[in-house]
């Protein structure tokens, strides 16, 4: 599956630039000492937390984009944080468990 | 010297707290995991050392296996990884990060000695295997990790990074 089709089909808004690639698996946390022995590479990161651990712990190990659920919002410093990662953010007005069942609907497992 | 073209994996995940204590007495700065069900506040005397509280994350302690021969690289005397923005050319790590192609990311691994009087930081073995460990499992080229031993950083008190720990939960 591609992010672009994860971003029309789940009606996401992008905050930053970002390129089409491969995306495989979602994990779905909000602490980031979980992120970093749970997620893998390629993953949709399905998050509440916008802070800059968030972007240090997602470009560790390589997820494909970041999904801020609830309409939650970065600042402007971790939005350049991303940038610089090359990490796509992306926000969804859903929350957590609404936003994992379209996913699951889309055959992500 | 081992010959095998290692595959790491995450063994002995145990979730706790990273505590940070000071010393009244000399300004000494220590730090402990602890898997208690709430981090320990304790003041007590060690030596010359009065330690007191200083604060806690919610972090996560791990060693390294390889798959394919068994070997496992203790990462006990790590306390976490630190992001690093580090850009002051006068730093050893500043001055790494500079020399780094696009996509690369410096992460500092961090001891619980910061001030290293104890002459010891991660080892040798813990970084050469996070390095391989954290590339192992990038998808492409595109993005290259880098891990340093924080001893590398010239003044970790005014080290510029994020570290990975779990600060800003009661932010949300």
């Amino acid at each position: 599956m591609r992010i672009s089709e994860v971003v029309d089909t789940t009606a996401l808004e992008a905050l930053n630039a970002w390129d089409d690639d491969d995306v495989a698996g979602v994990y779905i946390s909000d602490m980031v000492s979980d992120i970093i022995t749970g997620a893998q590479a390629g993953n949709v990161l399905v998050t509440l937390q916008t802070h800059k651990n968030l972007i240090a712990a997602a470009n560790l190990v390589d997820v494909a984009m970041v999904v801020f659920v609830r309409d939650k919002r970065p600042a402007d410093d971790v939005l350049e944080l991303a940038d610089k990662a090359g990490i796509p953010l992306f926000v969804s007005a859903d929350d957590t468990w609404t936003y994992a069942v379209k996913l699951y609907e889309l055959g992500m497992r | 010297m081992s010959t095998c073209d290692h595959r790491w994996s995450m063994t002995d995940i145990r979730s706790g707290y990273l505590v940070v204590e000071g010393c009244y007495h000399c300004g000494a700065r220590s730090s402990f995991f602890s898997t208690e069900p709430v981090a320990p506040v304790d003041e007590y005397r060690e030596g010359d050392h009065f330690w007191e509280y200083r604060g806690s994350y919610q972090a996560v302690s791990f060693n390294l296996v390889c798959e394919k021969c068994g070997q496992k690289v203790d990462l006990s005397d790590m306390a976490g990884l630190m992001l690093s923005t580090c850009t002051d050319p006068q730093c050893t790590v500043g001055a790494l990060a500079a020399s780094q192609p696009p996509g690369t990311t410096i992460y500092v691994a961090l001891c619980y000695d910061s001030s290293h009087a104890s002459g010891h930081c991660v080892s040798d073995a813990g970084i050469t295997a996070l390095n391989e460990y954290f590339n192992q499992r990038l998808r492409s080229g595109r993005r290259r990790i880098v891990v340093v031993p924080c001893s590398m950083c010239d003044d970790l008190d005014r080290c510029r990074g994020i570290v990975l720990a779990d600060t800003g939960l009661t932010e949300l």
